[in-house]
Order: C-alpha cells, then structure tokens, then sequence
C-alpha cells in the first residue's frame, strides 16, 4: 500500500464524509488502497529527503522515456535498475551526475528548481509505483461481528 | 452503497482508521512497521505464498516468536528458505525491516488474545503489544546479523504454483495492494458486516483507478507543492501516441516505430543512432501456454547490451532459469516487465508463439 496514506487526513476536508460512514466502512474495507493512481514506473526516491526535511523525489519514467531511451540514463550515466539503489544526492547532482546530467540548465532545467523534483508527499516510501507486487490480490479482510 | 462508490471511499476511511489508530494507540513505530510491511512484505506474507507464515494466525508465529524477538530479524534481514533477505527489498533499512517484524509480531499476539479472550476491552490489545514490540526492539537494534549479506541469501522462492494464481487478471489496474487483513487487527472498534457488504460483488479485485492522473491528484505529489503544479499531466502528453491496455497504458513499442516519440539514444547529441540487433530467441514454455519468443530488435532498440548481458541474462541461448514465479517478484525479465516496460498482466506479447501440437483445452461439452 502506499504509506503516504498516513497523511492523508490532514490534507483532505473530504475525509470528514468518510467520518461520517466510518462506522460502517471501517468493518467492509476490503483494502487500504488510496485512491492513489500514480503513473506506471513513477520512482519515489527517498533515502534521504524525508530526513533531510525535503519532499521526497518523484521521477516520472513516462516523461523521460519520450525524450530519452533507457540505455542514457541506466547505461551512460550508470542509474542502477533499482528505486533508491543509487545513493543519489545533491553534490553528486551538482557535480553532474546522476540527475544532474541533464539538469545542469543546459539540457534540461538546473537544479535551482528544487520543488519539480522534491514534489512527493511527504512520508512516501522509495518504491517504483503501480509495479508487479502492487496488482497481486491479497486475502479481504475477515472481521467478526462485534 | 454501491461497490464502486464505496470502494472509493473504502480507501479514504481506511487511510483514516490507520491514521486514528497510528494516534491513538501507536504512534511512529507501529505506523512505520505496518507501511514498510504493506510494501514489502504483504505479498507472501498476507496469503501465506510460498509458505510464509500469514500475517496475524497466531498458531504459525508462536513458535517462531518463542525463539526471541532478534531471531525473527535476523531472519527478516538475511533470509531463511522462501523468505529472502529483507522481503527481497535491499533498499530497506536495517530499522524498516525491524520495525515491519514488531508489526508481525505486534499482529500475531493482537489475534492470540483475541481468540483466547473473545471479548477484549476495545483498545487493550493495541497499547500493551506496542509496550512489547518496543521493548523487544531496544536490544538487537544496533546489530545486524552476520548472515545480513543481502545478496547470497536473497534466492527465489521455488514454487511458482503458488504465485501463478494470483496473478491479477488483465484489465485490473492501477490500484495498490492492501493489507486489508492489517487493518482488522488494528482497528479497536469492531463494526458488524452487514449482508450486503460481505457479499460485495467484487471482493478481491480492485476498483480500476482513474488512469494516467495528473501529478495533484495521484497520490504520490504533494498538492501543497507550486511544482507540483507545474509538472505536465501524463495525458497531455499521450494523447498523440498509439495506446495499449495497461501500463502507462501507451504502446511504447508502436510509438517508437512509427516515430511519434524520438528519444534520444545519446545524452547530447540528437542525432546519434540505437544500435539494434534482431534476433530471437524462443523459450519453451512446460504445459499450455504458448512459448515466450524473447526479441532482440525491440530491447535494443531502448537498451544497451551491457543493460541486461551479463548482470541479468548470460548472453547464452537456454543458459538461463526463468520462471514467472521469478517475473513476478522483479527477477530477470520482471526487473523491467511489471516495473516501467509493459506489465506481466499482458501474457500474449511473452507469450507469442502457439505451440506445435496445439494444446489449447478445447472446450468441453
Ligand atoms: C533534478 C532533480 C533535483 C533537483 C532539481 C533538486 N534535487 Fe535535491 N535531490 C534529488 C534526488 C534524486 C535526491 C536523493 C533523494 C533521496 O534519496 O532522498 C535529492 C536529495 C536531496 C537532499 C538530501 C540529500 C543531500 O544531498 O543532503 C536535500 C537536502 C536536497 N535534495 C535538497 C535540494 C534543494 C534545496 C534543491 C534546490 C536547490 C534540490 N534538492 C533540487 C533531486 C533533485
Ligand atoms: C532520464 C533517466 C532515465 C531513463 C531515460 C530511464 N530511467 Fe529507469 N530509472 C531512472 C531512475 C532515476 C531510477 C530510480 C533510481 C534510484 O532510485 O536510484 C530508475 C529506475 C528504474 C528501474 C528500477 C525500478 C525498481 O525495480 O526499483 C527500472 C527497472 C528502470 N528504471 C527501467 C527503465 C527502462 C526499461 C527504461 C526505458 C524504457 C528506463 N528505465 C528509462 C532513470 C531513468
Ligand atoms: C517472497 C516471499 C516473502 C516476502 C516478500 C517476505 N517473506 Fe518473510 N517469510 C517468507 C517465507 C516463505 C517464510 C518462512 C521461512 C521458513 O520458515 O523457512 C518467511 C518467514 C518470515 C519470518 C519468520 C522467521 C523465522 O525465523 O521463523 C519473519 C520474521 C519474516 N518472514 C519477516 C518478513 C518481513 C519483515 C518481510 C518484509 C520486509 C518479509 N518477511 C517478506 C516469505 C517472504
Ligand atoms: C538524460 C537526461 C536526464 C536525466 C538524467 C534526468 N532528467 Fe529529468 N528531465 C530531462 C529533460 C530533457 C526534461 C524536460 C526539461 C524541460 O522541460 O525543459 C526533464 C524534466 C524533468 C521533470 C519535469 C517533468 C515535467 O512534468 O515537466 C522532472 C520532475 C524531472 N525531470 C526529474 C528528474 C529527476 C528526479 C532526475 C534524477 C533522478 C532526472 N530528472 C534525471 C532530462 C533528464
Ligand atoms: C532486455 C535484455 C537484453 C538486451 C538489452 C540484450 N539481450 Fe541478448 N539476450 C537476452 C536474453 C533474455 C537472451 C536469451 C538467454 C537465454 O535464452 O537464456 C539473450 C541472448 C543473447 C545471445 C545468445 C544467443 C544464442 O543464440 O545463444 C547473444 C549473443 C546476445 N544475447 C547478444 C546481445 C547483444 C550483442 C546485445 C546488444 C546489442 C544484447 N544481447 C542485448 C536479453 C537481452
Ligand atoms: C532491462 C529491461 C528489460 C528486460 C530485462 C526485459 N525487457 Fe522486454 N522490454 C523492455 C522494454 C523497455 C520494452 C519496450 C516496450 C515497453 O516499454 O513496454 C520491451 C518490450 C518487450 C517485448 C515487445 C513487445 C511488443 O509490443 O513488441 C517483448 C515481447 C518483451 N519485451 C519480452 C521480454 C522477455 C520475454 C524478457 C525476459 C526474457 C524481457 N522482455 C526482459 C525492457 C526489458
Ligand atoms: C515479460 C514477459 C512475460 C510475460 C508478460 C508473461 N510471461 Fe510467462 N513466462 C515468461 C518466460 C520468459 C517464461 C520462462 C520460459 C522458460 O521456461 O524458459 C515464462 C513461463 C511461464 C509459464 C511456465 C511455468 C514457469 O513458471 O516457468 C507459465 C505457466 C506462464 N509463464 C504463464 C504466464 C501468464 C499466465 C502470464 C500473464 C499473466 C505470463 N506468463 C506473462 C515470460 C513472460
């Protein structure tokens, strides 16, 4: 599930119509799904924001496979297959790696623009979203009558 | 209510009830090990695939939890049989996966007293096994175990019967696994389930998401963000691509062919060309499905050589063990497929070659 839920509440006025039916819902939830939707390959990476009192990172796969193929970033400039697996952080990134190969104000927009890629709820956990282990059915919950 | 518009807010109230209960009975740790637990461990250990312990039926853990507290992490962080070291997640720190087995734990004794006393004072069970979960967690805390190393001990579980089922069937979408059972044993009050709802007409399978949401609304941006503002929705952007039926819901494939998308091959220069080697390579498939028939010509048209050759596929024909057990855990062709490339959930483009004698069941009458 996505944590973020956590900090759903204090983000949403809505939740109080679900107060109103928790009652009565709270014994039926067959799931904790969020009404989350990320986009398939979106990458949360958060080894270090949420510590650092930033946003976590997301990074759209969707939006940088239309301008670039995967082997850019996983072969030349050596992203590992794996979400938070690259120990990534700022002075790497102004040093021109990682990120900051193309978000260097030169072919992409510099790192001056912190909040484009620190843009996640905070608390999200780094994880690759809407993957395989994501769609699997898990049993629905068995809840005595009181 | 109706199913769907329930469903909706299921997840709503859901994240409500965790969010009362994180406040009330445990704050912090408990929040954490059942966060970290839903991601990485509720695959195998909700339904109990591969023989892991299910989550909550006292009768497994018991005797597991009698070897100590520390004995379950070093476990957890360094694998046993079908249990892979850290849930198979490495990014996972020592104190995530700690935290996920207090959860377990805190779980397998919640349902012990509630079956043994069939009346428990509604809030008791939450407080007292958060008292144990974190004393338990005090001592070991700062050592990892020697057996720690994540990679010798993080093998594939050796039953793919047991994942094949359930497998989710090709139109569901977009939604996350639950711990549906988690929030059972977490919730203090418990509300009768009335008729209507026990028979819910879809119980397991997920309610289709809104697709392709703008960043706001996705759950995982922030709205409070001015970025987050700014970031371009994914269906401005798609809707002049060729689509499919899952995934980002584009046919990557057919869009790169037909040049509506032109990503470049080279950071800087646009001009530079994919080196692209058509050959493929067919696997047999034991029992019905059809063979896979692996190409060359659409990976390489995307990737490097050195991106699967040799770290994931020894450049050998027949040279490597693929399983869907394996796929669907995130090995070998599921380190992409299920991740950004097309999902598992689409059979037939593996799947492609009908086999000789054709063994398609035919229909029985
Ligand atoms: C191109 C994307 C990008 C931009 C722009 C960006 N960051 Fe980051 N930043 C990252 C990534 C990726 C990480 C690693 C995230 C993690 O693992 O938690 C990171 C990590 C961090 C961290 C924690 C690790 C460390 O280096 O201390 C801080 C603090 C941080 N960023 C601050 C900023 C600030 C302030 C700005 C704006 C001046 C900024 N970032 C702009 C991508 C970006
Ligand atoms: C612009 C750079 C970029 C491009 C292009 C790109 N990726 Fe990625 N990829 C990343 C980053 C960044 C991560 C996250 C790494 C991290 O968290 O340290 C990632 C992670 C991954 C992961 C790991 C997910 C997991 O299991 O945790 C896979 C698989 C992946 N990418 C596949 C692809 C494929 C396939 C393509 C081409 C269709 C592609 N990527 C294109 C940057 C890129
Ligand atoms: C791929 C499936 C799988 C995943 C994912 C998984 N487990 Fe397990 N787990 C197992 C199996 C199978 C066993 C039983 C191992 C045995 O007794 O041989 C097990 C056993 C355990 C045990 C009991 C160990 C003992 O000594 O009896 C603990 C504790 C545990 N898992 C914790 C976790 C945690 C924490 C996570 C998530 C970080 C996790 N598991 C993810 C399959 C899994
Ligand atoms: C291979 C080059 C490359 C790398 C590496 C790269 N990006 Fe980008 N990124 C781009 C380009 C090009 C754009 C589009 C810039 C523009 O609109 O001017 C972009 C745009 C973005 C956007 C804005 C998307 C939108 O909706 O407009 C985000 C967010 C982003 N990148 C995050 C990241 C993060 C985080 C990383 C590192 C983990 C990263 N990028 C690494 C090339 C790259
Ligand atoms: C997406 C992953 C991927 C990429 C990228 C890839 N291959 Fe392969 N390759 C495979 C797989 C899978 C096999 C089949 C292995 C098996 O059957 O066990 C294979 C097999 C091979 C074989 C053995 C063929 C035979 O008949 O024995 C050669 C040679 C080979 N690849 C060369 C290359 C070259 C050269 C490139 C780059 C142009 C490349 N591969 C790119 C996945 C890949
Ligand atoms: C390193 C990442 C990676 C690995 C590993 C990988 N693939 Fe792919 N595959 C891709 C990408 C990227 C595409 C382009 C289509 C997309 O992104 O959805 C693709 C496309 C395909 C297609 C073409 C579908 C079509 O519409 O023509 C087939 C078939 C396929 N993969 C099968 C496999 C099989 C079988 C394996 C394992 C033996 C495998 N792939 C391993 C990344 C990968
Ligand atoms: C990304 C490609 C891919 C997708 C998608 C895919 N498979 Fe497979 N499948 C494979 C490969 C590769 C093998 C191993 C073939 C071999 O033994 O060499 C395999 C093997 C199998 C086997 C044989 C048993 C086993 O585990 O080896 C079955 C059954 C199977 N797949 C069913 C399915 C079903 C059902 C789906 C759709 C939900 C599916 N597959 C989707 C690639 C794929």
């Amino acid at each position: 599930m996505n944590p973020a839920d956590r900090y759903v509440p204090r983000r949403r006025p809505r939740t109080r119509l679900a107060v109103a039916l928790f009652a009565i819902v709270a014994a039926v939830l067959s799931a904790l799904a969020p009404d989350a939707g990320a986009e398939y390959g979106d990458v949360v990476i958060n080894n270090y924001s949420d510590g650092a009192g930033m946003r976590p990172v997301v990074f759209p796969h969707w939006f940088h496979r239309v301008r670039y193929r995967c082997k850019v970033c996983h072969a030349d400039l050596g992203f590992q297959f794996k979400a938070g697996g690259n120990q990534i952080n700022m002075v790497k990134i102004i040093d021109g790696q990682f990120c900051g190969g193309c978000h260097n104000g030169d072919i992409a927009w510099s790192v001056e623009n912190c909040n484009l890629c620190h843009s996640g709820k905070p608390g999200t956990l780094t994880q690759v979203h809407e993957s395989t282990t994501s769609q699997i059915a898990s049993p629905p919950a068995r809840v005595t009558a009181k | 209510m109706t199913p769907l518009r329930g469903s909706s807010l299921h997840g709503r109230t859901a994240a409500l009830a965790l969010a009362l209960v994180a406040a009330f009975a445990a704050p912090g740790a408990r929040a954490q090990g059942k966060a970290v637990y839903d991601q990485a461990c509720g695959v195998c250990h909700n339904a109990g695939i591969v023989g892991a312990p299910k989550l909550g039926d006292a009768k497994a853990w018991e005797p597991r939890i009698k070897q100590g507290v520390p004995a379950l992490y070093a476990v957890a962080l360094g694998g046993k049989g079908g249990m892979p070291a850290r849930g198979g997640n490495l990014n996972l720190s020592d104190t995530q996966v700690k935290s996920a087995v207090d959860y377990i734990v805190s779980q397998a004794k919640v349902r012990a007293t509630t079956a043994v006393a069939s009346a428990p004072p509604a809030a008791a069970p939450a407080p007292a096994t958060r008292t144990a979960a974190a004393v338990a967690s005090t001592p070991a805390a700062q050592s990892p175990p020697a057996s720690a190393l994540p990679t010798s001990a993080a093998q594939p579980p050796a039953a793919p019967a047991a994942t094949a089922p359930t497998d989710p069937p090709a139109s569901s979408v977009a939604k996350f696994a639950p711990g549906p059972t988690t929030v059972a044993a977490a919730v203090p009050v418990r509300a009768p389930v009335s008729g209507a709802q026990a028979n819910a007409f879809n119980r397991l399978l997920r309610p289709p998401a809104q697709r392709n949401l703008p960043p706001a609304e996705d759950g995982i941006h922030d709205p409070a963000n001015d970025g987050t503002q700014l970031l371009q929705p994914p269906l401005e952007a798609f809707g002049a691509l060729p689509r499919s039926n899952a995934g980002n819901r584009v046919d990557w494939v057919k869009a790169l062919a037909e040049t509506r998308i032109q990503p470049r091959v080279d950071r800087v220069d646009p001009k530079a060309e994919a080196v692209v080697m058509d050959l493929n390579i067919v696997r047999e498939v034991k029992g019905s499905m059809p063979d896979v028939v692996y190409p060359h010509k659409q990976h390489t048209e995307w990737l490097d050589c050195s991106n699967c050759h040799p770290a994931i596929f020894v450049p050998q024909k027949g040279a490597n063990q693929i399983s869907m057990a394996g796929i669907l855990l995130g090995e070998k062709c599921g380190v992409c497929h299920g991740k950004v490339a097309f999902p598992v959930s689409e059979c037939r483009l593996c799947h492609s070659k009908p086999k000789p004698t054709a063994a398609t069941a035919a229909p029985a009458r």
